[in-house]
């Protein structure tokens, strides 16, 4: 019966904790998520803008935030960005250590991460467009503005579904990193919660399941995304 | 090379389309050494000759999709303004190129229908978008296209869904529906299933006796003779011999057009 | 610039390498080794078994690796039946832990790839070898294997350098490896950018070393896509 307090939602229970906390983690991915697709469409553009410096630097941002472990870079924002706020506290007369709020840092962290990723996984979904159609979209007086707009963002994301889904899962679990940073994510509160009641088997199985809840329904949302995109496809035939 | 139609600017202001001493080099290779070529309303000009003969970078050059290094394009009288860069044409505004471009059908050989656009999304993207028209207009226009070309039940459909043959009445139908001054076919048929060949020529057939003036790269013989009232032989760059159907398939032509046209009969 | 301070973070960076190293190749062999098991049941016609592997992929790649690295290290401990079984003095030292859970979560990831590879062993070429009297482990080890080992080399190749990466998470378990002493430094000096610098070359060097093996051994493993070498 204990299990059942504990994990409970009553005065002596973690439910509700463990579910604020995993809400937080889904809130951490999501801001990771479009900080990431903003950077990681910078990144491929500059990666595909055939200048040499730019795609020298893209090239760079690639391999660096897809290299180095996730842990490093989010220690990098974290007392880096610390580091940051206190010079220009200081600056401004405030004496002392200031912060970077947590949340902002994982987001950022994670975000960065994820947009070296995804800037690889819309620079392949450029290239999968057939260049036929691009040609086409010029021949009948497409300028380039209209052109993205209406040819190659939306094939872009079409193609780009699948890979944007493996991006999701990737960061919604490098965001239990984040909990280092003191953050109350999923992780951090399963954390707690073990040590405060010394059950850290339980805690860490109840975290861990709670997890396993959130890949595999956004998995499940993915899925439904990517035969929704695909409707203009061969295969889709199949499914009508 | 001087053609007898290459007449004085004024007189081309008249044509739907003239072209004078077009050249293009990519890298050390001059693909095309100097063509001048001009169409009237409701020409009907099939351009002829082996692959590597330049026909295509003919018609890309025309439509801008490829810039000549030198030459001169009038499309329906008004001169596209080009200015010299490192010694090579470069369009002086992005702006005409856009605008020229609308006023020129254009047919691939690989249809290249947007595959995440059903077809009567693909027929009103132009007309919608770059022209600004209302989207109803539009919209029944493109039906009655759709019917014209024979796959109205098709609308909704996506074009991976379709034939080829299909595809490609689609893709003439999405010029169509911008209501092109000239019509540029970039050998429509040579990716078709042989049985589907029919079915596109037909619809280029009755384009061709509503009056409306194309320009076709083709290797359909059969086109160029019964359809075509003007016939052009492209080799190494430049226009070899054009004439009329009956004068170029008549025999008393060049003997590289004689040899061409040889190889077809087998 | 200062370079005796980067100097300094370098040397004693490089001498936590070794165990970033061992980390990485124990880890990478027990998964290996696990993710084999792993897919042989995953494609096994027994039922239970199918579904144990199904459910063993399931769980491991669908959770952070720091929470399955946790209950390993806190969570076993907390049993009497291990707190007092032989095991123990094993399961105690967090560096046998880290190498644990890192490699029972590889071997989740490297059995999904090792099943992508299997799956472009074609038909033929098992019949083919049938024909000629293979069959059992010789067929899985003269056919089988090679053929899929080949197919999902460029997609263990990425498995890999994540398995570089994730031997950093060692240090929150208290293994001092390349991330952890660069963590004990930035909040001895304050000195993030340096110490990061130079804990990141580290780890692109590491990785540009291990996916030029990789490419080496693919290229070797490749000859027979190659087109035969024209005469001058």
């Amino acid at each position: 019966m204990w299990i059942i307090e504990v994990l409970g939602f009553g005065q002596q229970g973690w439910g509700g904790l463990l579910i604020a906390g995993a809400l937080m983690t889904l809130c951490v991915t999501i801001v990771a998520l479009l900080l990431g697709a903003v950077l990681g469409t910078m990144v491929a553009w500059a990666k595909l803008s055939g200048n040499r410096v730019l795609s020298a630097l893209g090239n760079t941002y690639t391999t660096v935030f897809r290299g180095v472990p996730e842990l490093l870079i989010i220690y990098l924002i974290y007392f880096g960005g610390s580091g940051a706020v206190t010079a220009i506290g200081r600056y401004l007369g405030y004496e002392g250590f200031l912060g970077l709020p947590s949340f902002a840092a994982g987001a950022l962290a994670v975000g960065i991460i994820s947009g070296a990723y995804q800037a690889e996984v819309y620079r392949g979904a450029f290239l999968a467009i057939p260049k036929g159609e691009l040609e086409a979209a010029e021949a009948i007086g497409m300028h380039r503005g209209l052109r993205f707009r209406r040819i190659i963002a939306p094939q872009v994301l079409r193609f780009a579904i699948p890979g944007i889904g493996n991006v999701w899962q990737l960061s919604l679990k490098d965001s239990a990193l984040v909990s280092v940073t003191g953050l109350a994510d999923l992780m951090r509160t399963s954390q707690v919660a073990a040590g405060s009641t010394r059950q850290y088997f339980l805690f860490f199985i109840a975290g861990g399941c709670l997890y396993l809840v959130l890949t595999s329904l956004s998995d499940r949302l993915f899925n439904r995304a990517e035969r929704r995109a695909n409707r203009s496809m061969p295969s889709s035939l199949g499914h009508a | 090379m001087v053609h007898e139609h290459s007449a004085d600017p004024a007189a081309a202001t008249v044509n739907r389309l003239s072209v004078r001493n077009i050249r293009k080099k990519f890298g050390s290779l001059e693909v095309l050494r100097g063509i001048s070529l001009e169409a009237h309303d409701g020409d009907v000009i099939s351009i002829l000759g082996s692959s590597g003969s330049g026909k295509s970078t003919f018609l890309r050059c025309i439509n801008l999709l490829e810039i000549a290094d030198e030459g001169e394009i009038w499309v329906d009288g008004e001169h596209i303004n080009m200015v010299r860069k490192h010694g090579r044409n470069v369009p002086a505004s992005s702006k005409q190129v856009d605008h020229i471009r609308a006023e020129l059908g254009m047919v691939f050989q690989s249809f290249n229908l947007w595959s995440h656009m059903t077809i009567l999304q693909n027929l009103i993207e132009g007309p919608v978008h770059v022209l600004k028209r209302p989207r109803a207009e539009c919209i029944a226009e493109a039906e009655a296209l759709l019917e014209k070309v024979g796959i109205a039940e098709k609308r909704h459909a996506y074009p991976a869904h379709l034939s080829g043959g299909q595809q490609q009445r689609a893709a003439i139908a999405r010029s169509l529906a911008m209501k092109p001054k000239v019509m540029l076919f970039d050998e429509p048929t040579s990716a078709l299933d042989p049985e589907l060949v029919g079915e596109v020529l037909r619809v280029m057939r009755s384009l061709a006796e509503e009056g409306m003036t194309m320009l076709v790269v083709t290797h359909e013989m059969n086109f160029a003779r019964d359809v075509s009232n003007r016939v052009v032989f492209m080799r190494e760059g430049l226009i070899d011999c054009d004439g009329s159907p009956a004068e170029m398939f008549s025999g008393a032509t060049s003997p590289a057009f004689r040899q061409f046209i040889g190889n077809f009969r087998g | 610039m200062d370079f005796v301070f980067i100097f300094q973070t370098m040397k004693t960076l490089l001498a936590a390498v070794p165990m970033t190293l061992a980390l990485f190749f124990l880890s990478i062999f027990f998964g290996g080794l696990l993710a084999l098991l792993i897919v042989w049941m995953r494609v096994a016609k027994n039922p239970i078994l199918r579904n144990f592997a199904k459910g063993y992929i399931f769980v491991f790649r669908g959770s952070p690796l720091l929470i399955q690295m946790f209950l390993v290290f806190y969570g076993l401990g907390q049993f009497g039946f291990i707190r007092y079984s032989f095991l123990w003095p094993f399961l105690r030292e967090p560096f046998v832990c880290a190498v644990l859970s890192l490699a029972l979560c590889t071997a989740g990831y490297t059995a999904e790839i090792f099943r992508g590879g299997l799956r472009a062993v074609s038909v033929k070429e098992i019949e083919a070898a049938r024909s000629i009297g293979m069959s059992g482990f010789l067929l899985v080890r003269r056919i089988i294997g090679p053929i899929a080992f080949r197919h999902a080399l460029p997609a263990y190749s990425t498995e890999i350098v994540m398995m570089v990466k994730s031997t950093a998470l060692a240090s929150l378990v208290t293994v001092w490896e390349v991330t952890g002493v660069a963590q004990r430094l930035i909040s001895q000096t304050y000195r993030t950018m340096e110490v990061f610098l130079c804990a990141a070359a580290i780890y692109l060097i590491l990785n540009f070393l291990i996916l030029q093996a990789m490419a080496l051994l693919e290229h070797r493993l490749s000859q027979h896509r190659r087109a035969v070498p024209r005469l001058p």
